[in-house]
């Protein structure tokens, strides 16, 4: 039941006003954090603005489709559901500045599978992974309690699938508009659309449901006005204005959605690699340190016996380059 | 059946199941303890036809009805006297007309027609036939002493069985149980170096509330109609293995609904206040 569940209570929001907030406050807390790397420079010359991340992460939402879609085995569409869900829940409370968005993306793409019981083990899931595979693995393991932390631990999403299939049913139980199977592809692309807005953390998988199909249906030139006004709420007319609102704006921001310029994003990039939190970057220094003191500490044996794979990578960037 | 009771007392079978009938030569019953009361004295008269009874002549009454448990005494006593065989006799005819006779004595004796007749016919047949009598008594005891022998051999037979279960005997008693196969004791109380099981304090009981579902949209069609009203149409049938498993069509076709219409009312008035 999504009316009692941890996704309204949690992580449904009111605006996008609000949404913002949450990014600019993560934003902010970081550089003030990391204001002594900045090493004297304009804190906006070092530091990637809210703006900037913004840009940053549409750029890895759309890295995160793709990485689906090629994804073999193909998984179902509630995984990528799933996945984007925790890819933007996990930047509401972080900055990229802290956890890379490669690194995160393909930990919520493996968490997902293993939510929505898309059984992969992490050899075939790495598979798909361009690069070092072992380093891969490593990152994925390493971050997958922390991201299942930072969700706070709800894991269950309410995807807007199983409502398609409700209203669908429903249409040609009750409406007579002639095969409403044909909506199908539209509302497939419509949902995909949905996946870079911040639909899904403003309402209910119903209305991003009834707006796809809604959407769907002026598409094949129908009108389905009659269905949603004359059966579905036929019993609340006072409930109808609060709905065509949310229609409407799911829409709009399908349709205002627009691709970050590629050019920007290379340069918000480099950027980032001048500012990201080093401790975890799985490159540097800093990082391997950290892992060595902890893996020490555990077993209480000589940082220089301990075999593990993050200690013998070459200095290979390229290893979660999905998007290439 | 039923009601076998002590015509004296009024006892039944029903009301006192160790109830024991006993009768006596004149075909009366009574009760034990009845016998036991009346018959102190060793002798005394059946209360009923006052007819002068010894209490060694009572006996348990074996027939439901008191009139054969007369006969059967009446016969045993007249086939004492009446005790020849065929062979004592020249031709069969005499033989049954012999056999008559008896039949005859006993009917009347049972029915009380012409006792003294009767009593004086066998009077007349004792003397007449005292030798013969007396012949067939010893030839009878021969037959018991047969008897006798075959009983013998029996008990001797009997007696191996009867030694192993002396042995047995001999054998001491088997200890009284006093403790269960594991080996803890009848009645032994928890052990005192254990700490007694903490009693929880009871809160105040269960009370049941009927879950209503919060939709926040449009009321669901009652799963009777899922079927009747045609939902069910437009979904894929269940497999067997699915139908075995419970998961039916109507079931995902509702589920479906559900998350179709749940939550279509919301409007975002507060949200959250915080991600965390």
């Amino acid at each position: 039941m999504y009316t009692v569940s941890s996704q309204k209570r949690s992580w449904t929001f009111a605006n996008e006003g609000q949404l913002m907030d949450f990014r600019v406050e993560q934003n902010s807390k970081y550089i003030e954090l990391h204001e002594e790397e900045a090493q004297g420079r304009d804190l906006n010359e070092h530091f990637l603005t809210s703006a900037e991340e913004r840009l940053l992460l549409k750029q890895y939402e759309i890295y995160l489709f793709d990485f689906c879609r090629r994804f073999e085995p193909p998984m179902p569409k509630c995984v990528v559901g799933t996945a984007f869900h925790y890819f933007k829940r996990f930047y509401l409370n972080n900055s990229p500045m802290d956890y890379h968005p490669k690194e995160i993306l393909a930990t919520c793409v493996f968490v997902a599978c293993k939510v929505e019981e898309f059984n992969v083990s992490i050899n075939q899931f790495v598979n798909n992974i361009k690069g070092d595979r072992n380093k891969a693995t490593d990152i994925v393991l390493s971050n997958e309690l922390l991201l299942i932390g930072q969700l706070n631990y709800y894991l269950t999403i309410h995807n807007p699938f199983r409502p398609i299939e409700g209203f669908l049913i429903d249409i040609k139980t009750r409406s007579n508009m002639q095969n409403p199977d044909r909506l199908r592809p539209h509302i497939d692309s419509f949902l995909d659309s949905t996946y870079y807005s911040d639909a899904c953390l403003l309402h209910t998988p119903s209305q991003i449901a009834l707006a796809a199909v809604l959407h769907a249906a002026s598409r094949e030139q129908e009108n389905l006005d009659s269905y949603v006004t004359d059966l579905l709420f036929v019993s609340a007319r006072e409930k109808l204005p609060g709905l065509i609102d949310a229609v409407r704006k799911i829409r709009i921001m399908v349709k205002q959605y627009q691709q970050p310029d590629r050019e920007k994003v290379k340069a918000i990039e480099k950027k980032l690699d001048k500012c990201r939190n080093q401790a975890n970057n799985p490159d540097s220094e800093l990082y391997k340190e950290r892992l060595r003191r902890l893996y020490t500490d555990e077993d209480d044996m000589p940082a220089e016996d301990a075999s593990f794979h993050i200690a013998d990578v070459s200095s290979d960037t390229s290893a979660m380059n999905i998007s290439q | 059946m039923d009601d076998q009771a002590c015509p004296r007392c009024k006892t039944t079978k029903y009301r006192n199941p160790s109830l024991k009938l006993m009768v006596n030569v004149c075909g009366h019953t009574l009760c034990e303890s009845c016998v036991d009361l009346l018959f102190l004295k060793g002798s005394g008269a059946c209360p009923e036809c006052m007819v002068p009874l010894r209490r060694n002549n009572f006996r348990v009454q074996l027939f439901e009805d008191p009139m054969v448990e007369k006969e059967v005494d009446i016969r045993r006593r007249i086939l004492r006297d009446y005790n020849k065989r065929e062979e004592d006799f020249a031709s069969l005819a005499e033989y049954n007309d012999y056999l008559e006779e008896i039949e005859d004595i006993v009917y009347n004796l049972c029915n009380n027609i012409e006792i003294i007749e009767t009593n004086k016919r066998i009077e007349a047949y004792k003397r007449d036939n005292r030798e013969v009598i007396q012949r067939n008594k010893t030839r009878v005891g021969r037959d018991e002493y047969a008897l006798e022998e075959m009983l013998e051999l029996e008990k001797v037979q009997e007696e191996a069985p009867e030694k192993q279960r002396e042995e047995e005997k001999q054998l001491p008693p088997p200890k009284p149980a006093n403790e269960f196969s594991t080996g803890i004791k009848f009645g032994q109380t928890a052990d005192p170096s254990l700490l007694p099981v903490p009693k929880s304090e009871e809160g105040p009981l269960f009370v049941y509330e009927p879950l209503v579902p919060f939709s926040e949209g449009p009321t669901m069609p009652p799963t009777s109609e899922i079927v009747s009203r045609g939902y069910i149409a437009h979904i894929r049938a269940e497999t067997p293995q699915e139908n075995a498993g419970g998961f039916t069509s109507a079931l995902a076709c509702e589920r479906a609904l559900q998350e179709a219409l749940q939550g279509l009312y919301y409007t975002a008035t507060t949200g959250v206040v915080s991600a965390t």
